[in-house]
């Protein structure tokens, strides 16, 4: 399961370094046809550019969740024993793994509208970047997997600890 | 439900969230479900649809791009040669170190449209370099933080691109108007090094002769003609400003990769995922503040907030000073483009009402957001320049104080004198007003 998880983590940090560096080029193909003529200038470079980024947005905000990186304040004093924090990082996670219920529930249905819609530029069918929200909720729910077993272990190392 | 109890439930549930540190992203969504789960009016699918609208916008693409120009100008050692530039031009002031310090952040500001990349890049540089010269380490921390708030007020500034996409405020007018304050705000700060160094006998770089000055000059023009390249390139309508963006990713890629030879294939992907990831992160925030600040709207809070502050009459000035308050306080707890998405919609309608210019309350807002970013408990450039000087928050705080003093005194200036940051485009680009 573990390994399975951190193969699934790389290919999205992989997805995500590639998305960033082809989404280069649709931009600067629009200056380069407007200011040189080279290329034709293509309508769909706008609409390209916005679909990649919309799956940039969510790869990193699933990526941030392994990562625990996503902004939060600190506010509380730090928990003072492993069982506190053990809770602490636990309530999080269960409000983080409610927003991925949430995401992947609604978002189901969302993606659902974009069966029948395609782009009014490039005719791409809007599933394809619709579908980026649910897979965004299902993604946090497995990498919360691993969190909350790390949040139990450490509730539980601190009960060890208190028993010896 | 009345504005007030859709207020309570959401600032509510956002403040109970966030104390338990719950990621601020996070936190704003999970306090929006409630209200559409109780409103047989509302669907929860809003919620989506709304995080997808403030994605799919062609103007937010400018804000990835711009911090991998930052990104990659940092890696292409251009921070480098801009520390030398700036000690051959005030490295000969009281407290040498301080005023390069500053005057980097200020022309890095010009590349890079992110304060965190400029703490970070350059941090990582003068943070050790002062230190060994004997500087306190909370004063080297202070400043590299503070100077580098500089970053979103001189243009290129990811927030007054978020700002202008958001609001329909014209991008190349903010940042002109961001020219003078920004500025200002350099000056203000060497000022307040020069009174450190005399107090604590800061040590003095020998003057730099003409000719070492032309030659620190030499290597750092290509950095430092990029802000003429990208602000003129907006400001001119040569290009829109995420366009404006991509340029300025394919000078510095050339510039590291091409001319100065620092970027290899090894290093690129890694500078591409970095900036991805750090975007991406500030970009989900924008998703879940635009469905709470959708909410807001929807039922009407901000018009209730002028209706009753519209009871004591308050008056342009007064007005201002409330913006900026309210903004310094949010800016204390959230990111600054979520505080921009919720806090600048609301009082949108407050400034518009005393008869504000739009890129009056743009700066009073993006001044007031830019404390914020060295504000504990959530200050992302004071955070990182700690971590870099390796030192607890709580001993920078006193050093921080007195140095945001001088810019407390910038931004009541602002506040006092629209025209000191209309001037600018008023007098280059009339058409933007």
């Amino acid at each position: 399961m573990k390994s399975l998880l951190v193969g699934y983590y790389r290919l999205l940090k992989w997805l995500l370094t590639l998305l960033m560096g082809l989404i280069i080029i649709p931009v600067g193909l629009q200056i380069l046809s407007r200011y040189t003529g080279i290329i034709p200038r293509y309508i769909w470079t706008e609409e390209v550019a916005r679909f990649c980024f919309v799956w940039i947005i969510m790869i990193g905000a699933m990526i941030a969740v392994r990562e625990d990186t996503h902004f939060d304040v600190d506010l509380l004093p730090h928990p003072k024993t492993k069982r506190s924090e053990g809770v602490r990082n636990l309530v999080v996670h269960i409000s983080i793994g409610m927003m991925a219920l949430f995401f992947a529930w609604y978002g189901f249905q969302f993606a659902k509208f974009g069966f029948i819609q395609n782009s009014e530029m490039s005719g791409i069918n809007m599933a394809t970047i619709y579908i980026s929200f649910p897979v965004a909720g299902i993604s946090w729910l497995l990498f919360l997997i691993e969190k909350v077993a790390d949040d139990i272990k450490l509730i539980k190392a601190h009960d060890q600890e208190v028993a010896e | 439900m009345s504005p007030g109890e859709v207020s309570l439930i959401l600032f509510g549930a956002f403040g109970v969230l966030i104390v338990i540190r719950v990621p601020v992203s996070f936190a704003l969504g999970l306090a929006c479900i409630p209200v559409f789960m109780l409103d047989d009016r509302l669907t929860p699918i809003v919620l989506i649809t709304e995080m997808w609208k403030s994605y799919n916008a062609f103007i937010l693409l400018a804000v990835p791009f711009f911090l991998l120009a930052a990104n990659l100008m940092n890696a292409a050692g251009i921070t480098e040669r801009l520390v030398n530039f700036a000690r051959a031009s005030v490295g000969h002031l009281p407290g040498g170190l301080g005023h390069i310090n500053v005057m980097v952040s200020m022309l890095f500001a010009g590349i890079s449209g992110s304060s965190t990349a400029d703490a970070a890049g350059i941090g990582s540089l003068m943070i050790p370099a002062m230190k060994k010269q004997g500087y306190d380490t909370s004063f080297s921390v202070a400043i590299t933080a503070c100077s580098s708030v500089m970053g979103v007020i001189i243009p290129p500034s990811i927030l007054m691109i978020v700002w202008g996409g958001l609001m329909s405020v014209s991008i190349g007018g903010l940042f002109l108007a961001g020219v003078v304050p920004g500025f200002l705000m350099a000056v203000f700060m060497m000022s307040t090094v020069l009174v450190y160094a005399k107090i604590r006998n800061y040590p003095i770089y020998q003057r730099s002769s003409f000719k070492e000055f032309i030659q620190a000059l030499g290597q750092a023009v290509f950095a430092l003609v990029t802000p003429a390249i990208i602000v003129g390139g907006i400001v001119f309508g040569l290009f829109t400003p995420t366009e404006a963006s991509v340029v300025a990713v394919v000078y510095s890629a050339l510039l590291g990769g091409i001319i100065y030879r620092k970027i290899g294939l090894k290093e690129f992907p890694k500078v591409l995922y970095d900036s991805a990831r750090l975007a991406a992160i500030s970009l989900f925030c924008i998703g879940t503040a635009s469905a709470f600040g959708w909410l807001l709207a929807y039922y009407r809070v901000p018009q209730g907030l002028v209706d009753v502050l519209a009871g004591y009459g308050t008056g342009l000035i007064t007005t201002g000073f409330l913006i900026a308050l309210s903004f310094l306080v949010i800016g204390m707890f959230i990111d600054a483009i979520p505080a921009i998405i919720i806090l600048g919609t609301i009082l949108l309608p407050l400034a518009a009402k005393v008869g504000m210019h739009p890129i009056h309350f743009a700066i009073i807002g993006v001044i007031s957001l830019a404390f914020g970013l060295v504000t504990p408990p959530y200050g992302l450039c004071l955070l990182i320049s700690c971590a870099l000087g390796k030192i607890k928050v709580v001993d920078v705080i006193k050093d921080v104080g007195i140095i945001l003093v001088p810019m407390l005194i910038l931004l009541i200036l602002v506040i006092l004198f629209p025209e000191m940051i209309l001037f600018l485009p008023r007098w280059l680009t009339p058409e933007f007003l």
